[in-house]
């Protein structure tokens, strides 16, 4: 019954304060506004989300270019290749890889990526930047990938795999063309929770982003496309929904402020987004498990 | 008969080459995640300890005094030559590679910043193998001997500081009138109730026992002379604690047994609590009373078990070998004059208040509010996932409205495992700290926050352990008349205790590391002081290293804040060892 | 003797075998063991077997549960190599090649050798791509789609599914589905077809299909059967072998003979129902 409170109990507080929020605040500048400055000293209070959609999107999609395809190949090894033996030494320590607390892997990314960065790749690189941030994102949610896309390729029956050796196919191809087509559904599934967890993450990029709401200069390529050069996003500072939270949360928190409901609407952005990412790898998980 | 041979060249080859490729590309992404931390790890290591100073001459001191004996004592418990041929084998070797292939590097490549390839030798090889040896090592009965020692003397050590640092926000002086005026008498009453099988003075145990720590609470206000503090732990910790310790060594030994596995530690303790600082011992008080009496009781009684079993006793001596191996090698390093490392990460790191200056900055506040936090959240979040996850798995029907009721929870409780933890500080914020008023950042508001942000995890491993209780033990006690409630708490819950306790062990680890939550309810980044009571301004060891990362200064982000995150991995290391040491055992039971 | 490669001694002698055939003058051998013995562990599963299968006949291999008979089924075209505790002594030559030689790739082998197991196993892909799964993998460079409707049609269930290839394997009864793998199984072509009780998971109507279906198989491809069902393995086989507990290879002879009038009175025994 508790955890029922709970998600009625967040829903609520998180509800109550975002309404206070949208009777000042209209709903059309929160979700259109390219600008969000929350400080009332900085000259006028503008809370637009999609720098800050940006900056989250920008985390998320690097750090699913580490997590997805390293998770997938680690399930898949797990999964057909590796022995027992090598299996019970991987599995926890990938484990271990979920289990460091976030605001470490922060610090990692802040004192040794950045500097390791820029002395090796991108000498331009900014002391804050996304690039370190989602890096540490990524190698965070492999776990998440792994497991949960192993758990569904071990569930393919060991039929399906004799069927393809008995074809002559090789490991190769029995890995890659029968297992992992057969648990597509749950590496879907471990997809949609390791980018729900990635959206929600906070302490690594509160840590080594930095704090600045920036909207990427979009310059034109040819024939008049709107291109925005990733570098600019990656190598720079920016801002995510979870930071704009975390730092209005640092000042000073007086209850009924509009910074303060802002804080609300964000967090119920953010539990709405992750909650329909949940339920929706749910079902999808449900599928694998129904098929065999 | 040529047909038969139509094979006869074979069956022709079919490429592998992607195979092969595919294979080691897997696992190399397989490893990738766990390689980058390791080198991560390495690093905030060396710079925990400025082992980046260590000199060559440093290291081999060591090597030779505290490593190479615990190899000795290990590879003697395994009792295994090739193992140990193996082992000479992989530091020599090792030792030979590690320096040409760092040499190479270094020379061809680029300079590899802030490690020799000593410390590489270290990291790449010693420790590696340390690990390795350990866990064959422990498995030899004077390897068990050994480690259950240095165990019980490490554990007893942690739980009595945190003890003592609970003490700081729990009024000792109330905790001494419950203990006298409820719990003394609620035991005697339960006591009396088993040896006279009188079961109305078992069932008066409750209500005494609630009466009187009632009657406590009235009276913290009226009385106003206490025995001091050492007596207050001596009566009601270390006593009771000795007593436990001397039952245990009667049920095997007898009497004398008893009496000196209970007294021989107390006597130690009561004697270094009340006089220690009087007689110029350097250490004394409350705190080491605590701690004598948590190491001093269990290691009488396993001694008295190692004595009793007669095996593996040399395993006795690991402790004493290492203390010897650091000295010796202290004395060495001081003799021959070698530059040592100046370790951020020492004795006065962690009993000190944070400070602008790198050199006197401390984490002792912040090592307290997560000692604190940590012990109320095992409270709240054990109780609750306990009950949930007996309701849901003892009492819930599979079908109609209750059943469905229970899939809706169910698949609440997944997903709110999956809410960003951000989001529970918001809702510690909007509920505990703004609604019920209990204010922003104090240890009540986090706990709570933390608690529910665990609840998920608890509940879930509870519910597996619950599970994974035989079917037939429940049904084994139903056909004896048991009620469901009797079922549960005579044969399931026992059973599944070992699971839940390490399950919410490592939900623990994962509040001991929340940061988010934290700054969301407006826990503070950095106090001076331990708090004096659950209400006042709280902080914890990762509100602390978030707050010194922010620092610009070299020294505090290569220095204090590496100290910071290697202090609390190893609280954590420790957590989730217990908790799978617990497993283990449970397992083995089984 | 047209063997080229004479170096290679265990040929040269499993040629000379082959040319002692005994039992089947008029057939040449597809299949063969020698002296062929397999261990999990320490536990023997064939022992000292010894038997000529021939060509495009269909052969049953019978016995009761833990004889061997599934493992010499899959000695044949090296599927034991994946359970690591298993161990094979002696020949298994396959066109007069020991399949077991150093240079012999297990993938190629299999690739000549197609195999229909006991449980229905179409993959989780349409129609169409079972069929075409070992054509794919082989690189067939033909016209896929003629040949996965020539394979359909030799599996007798073409004129079920030829309108809706593109629907999933797993949509089809425990027949029909048996029948697709039995398409897959042919459609790359192979020489021999090993069936691991086939129709042991059928109802008897699915089953008596396949059993007609096996009846026109053996008109192009060698088929070794395993069953458990005797009256099956008198229906359709050509030539029976007997295994008996231990993984001896009690007796091995024409069908009719072994049902009609066994050599070994154990075979009777387990025929009549008195053993097994």
């Amino acid at each position: 019954m508790v955890t029922l409170l709970t998600t009625v109990a967040i829903f609520v507080t998180l509800l109550s304060d975002t309404v206070a929020f949208f009777s000042q605040i209209p709903v059309t500048e929160f979700l259109t506004s390219t600008n969000w400055s929350p400080n009332p000293a900085g000259g006028g209070q503008v809370f637009g989300i999609v720098p800050l959609v940006i900056g989250t999107l920008t985390v998320t999609i690097t750090a699913a270019f580490i997590a997805l395809p390293v998770g997938t190949l680690t399930a898949i090894y797990l999964s057909e290749y590796a022995t027992s033996n090598a299996r019970s030494i991987l599995k926890p320590l990938l484990e271990i890889l979920a289990g460091i607390p976030t605001v470490v892997y922060g610090y990692f990314a802040l004192v040794y990526i950045t500097p390791v960065l820029k002395a090796t790749l991108f000498p331009e690189i900014s002391t804050f930047n996304a690039l370190s941030a989602s890096l540490m994102v990524g190698i965070m949610t492999i776990p998440m990938v792994s497991s949960i896309s192993e758990d569904a390729m071990s569930a393919v029956p060991d039929d399906l795999r004799q069927a393809g050796y008995g074809l002559g196919a090789t490991k190769f191809e029995v890995s890659t063309g029968i297992v992992v087509p057969a648990s597509v559904s749950g590496i879907a599934s471990s997809y949609i929770l390791a980018v729900s967890r990635a959206i929600g993450e906070t302490m690594i990029v509160v840590v080594a982003m930095g704090a600045q709401a920036r909207m990427p200069a979009v310059q034109e390529l040819a024939f008049g496309i709107p291109f925005v050069n990733p570098a600019d996003v990656l190598l720079d500072s920016g801002m995510t929904i979870t930071v704009a939270m975390v730092q209005i949360a640092g000042g000073d928190l007086v209850g009924g402020t509009i910074p303060y409901d802002a804080m609300f609407a964000l967090g119920l952005t953010l539990f709405v987004v992750t909650l329909v990412m949940n339920v929706f790898s749910d079902i999808i998980a449900q599928r694998y498990r129904e098929e065999y | 008969m040529g047909t038969d041979n139509a094979h006869a060249g074979g069956f022709g080859e079919v490429s592998r080459v992607r195979g092969i490729v595919f294979e080691y590309l897997s696992l190399g992404a397989s490893v990738l995640g766990i390689f980058a931390l390791a080198v991560l790890l390495v690093y905030v290591t060396i710079d925990a300890f400025d082992l980046a100073n260590a000199s060559p001459e440093w290291l081999l001191t060591y090597f030779v005094t505290l490593v190479v004996p615990y190899l000795a004592f290990c590879l003697y418990s395994a009792n295994d030559r090739t193992l140990t041929r193996r082992t000479l084998g992989v530091l020599g070797g090792g030792l030979v590679a590690t320096a040409v292939v760092f040499t190479a590097i270094e020379t061809v490549v680029r300079p590899i910043p802030r490690l020799t390839w000593q410390l590489a030798y270290l990291f790449v090889v010693a420790l590696p193998l340390t690990g390795y040896v350990t866990y064959v090592g422990s498995r030899g009965r004077v390897g068990q001997v050994g480690f259950g020692l240095l165990g019980r003397l490490i554990g007893g050590t942690a739980i009595g500081l945190a003890l003592g640092i609970l003490f700081l926000v729990f009024d000792p002086r109330l905790w001494f009138l419950a203990y006298t005026l409820g719990f003394v008498p609620a035991a005697a009453a339960y006591g009396y109730g088993r040896l006279r099988s009188a079961p109305r003075a078992i069932t008066a145990a409750i209500p005494i026992g609630l009466l009187g720590t009632v009657a406590a609470v009235a009276l913290r206000s009226v009385v106003d002379t206490y025995p001091t503090t050492v007596l207050i732990y001596l009566w009601t910790l270390a006593i009771p604690i000795a007593l436990a310790g001397a039952l245990v060594a009667a049920d095997r030994g007898g009497r004398i047994a008893a009496a000196a596995v209970g007294g021989a530690p107390l006597a130690l303790a009561a004697a270094v609590g009340l006089f220690g600082e009087a007689a110029g011992l350097g250490i004394g008080g409350p705190n080491a009373l605590l701690v004598l009496t948590l190491a001093g009781v269990p290691t009488a009684v396993f001694l008295h078990r190692v004595a009793d079993v007669g095996e593996g006793a040399v395993g006795l001596a690991l402790p004493v070998l290492l203390a010897v191996g650091a000295l010796a090698g202290a004395l060495l390093v001081e003799a021959w004059g070698v530059p040592a490392p100046d370790p951020w990460l020492n004795g006065m790191f962690v009993t000190e208040a944070p400070s602008r200056t790198p050199e006197d900055a401390g984490l002792y506040p912040a090592i307290v509010g997560s000692v604190i936090i940590i012990a109320m959240v095992a409270l709240l979040s054990f109780a609750l996932g306990v009950g949930t996850s007996v309701f849901l798995e003892e009492y819930t029907a599979g079908s109609g409205t209750v059943g469905s009721l229970t899939r809706l929870l169910q698949i609440n409780i997944a997903n709110l495992a999956a809410i960003p933890s951000v989001v529970y500080g918001l809702l510690g914020l909007g509920l505990f700290a703004n609604l019920l008023g209990l204010g922003f950042g104090t240890a009540v508001t986090v706990s709570l926050t933390l608690s529910l942000l665990i609840l998920p995890i608890t509940i879930i491993s509870a519910q597996e352990a619950i599970r994974s209780v035989p079917d037939d033990l429940r049904r084994g006690s139903d056909a004896m008349g048991a009620t469901r409630w009797q079922t549960t708490k005579n044969v399931v819950l026992p059973e599944a205790f070992p699971g839940i306790l390490t399950g919410t062990i490592l939900a623990l680890g994962r509040a001991i590391g929340e940061t988010a939550p934290l700054i969301m309810v407006g826990a503070a980044t950095t106090v001076f002081s331990p708090p004096s009571s659950l209400f006042s301004k709280f902080s914890a060891m990762p509100m602390q290293i978030y707050a010194w990362a922010g620092f610009p200064q070299a020294e505090f982000r290569y220095g204090v804040v590496a100290a910071g995150v290697i202090t609390l991995l190893i609280i954590l290391v420790g957590m989730n060892g217990t908790a799978i040491l617990l497993r283990n055992r449970a397992e083995r039971g089984h | 003797m047209s063997n080229t490669d004479t170096s290679d001694s265990l040929i040269t002698t499993d040629v000379e075998t082959g040319s002692n055939d005994r039992t089947a003058p008029s057939n040449r051998t597809a299949v063969a063991a020698r002296d062929l013995n397999v261990f999990y562990g320490d536990e023997q599963a064939i022992d000292d077997v010894s038997i000529e299968i021939p060509e495009k006949r269909v052969t049953a291999l019978i016995g009761p549960s833990g004889c061997g008979k599934s493992t010499f089924l899959r000695c044949i075209n090296r599927m034991n190599d994946m359970i690591d505790v298993c161990r094979v002594e002696g020949d298994v030559t396959f066109g007069g090649k020991n399949v077991y030689d150093a240079d012999v790739d297990p993938v190629a082998l299999r690739r000549k050798i197609g195999m229909v197991f006991q449980k229905p196993n179409p993959f989780p892909k349409s129609i169409r791509d079972n069929v075409a799964y070992g054509l794919k993998i082989q690189g067939f460079d033909g016209d896929v789609d003629a040949r996965v409707e020539e394979s359909l049609k030799g599996a007798a269930l073409w004129d079920e599914v030829k309108d809706q290839l593109d629907s999933s394997g797993l949509d089809l009864s425990g027949g029909q589905q048996q029948r697709l793998c039995i398409a897959r199984a042919i459609a790359p072509d192979p020489e021999v077809i090993l069936m691991d009780e086939p129709t042991s998971a059928l109802d008897p109507v699915a089953a008596s299909k396949i059993e007609d279906l096996i009846d026109d198989l053996a008109e192009e491809y060698t088929v070794i059967i395993v069953t458990h069902n005797m009256q099956q393995a008198a229906r359709i086989s050509d030539r029976t072998a007997v295994f008996l507990t231990g993984g001896q290879l009690v007796e091995y002879d024409d069908t009719t003979k072994i049902f009609e009038d066994p050599e070994e009175q154990r075979v009777e025994d387990y025929i009549t129902g008195k053993f097994g």
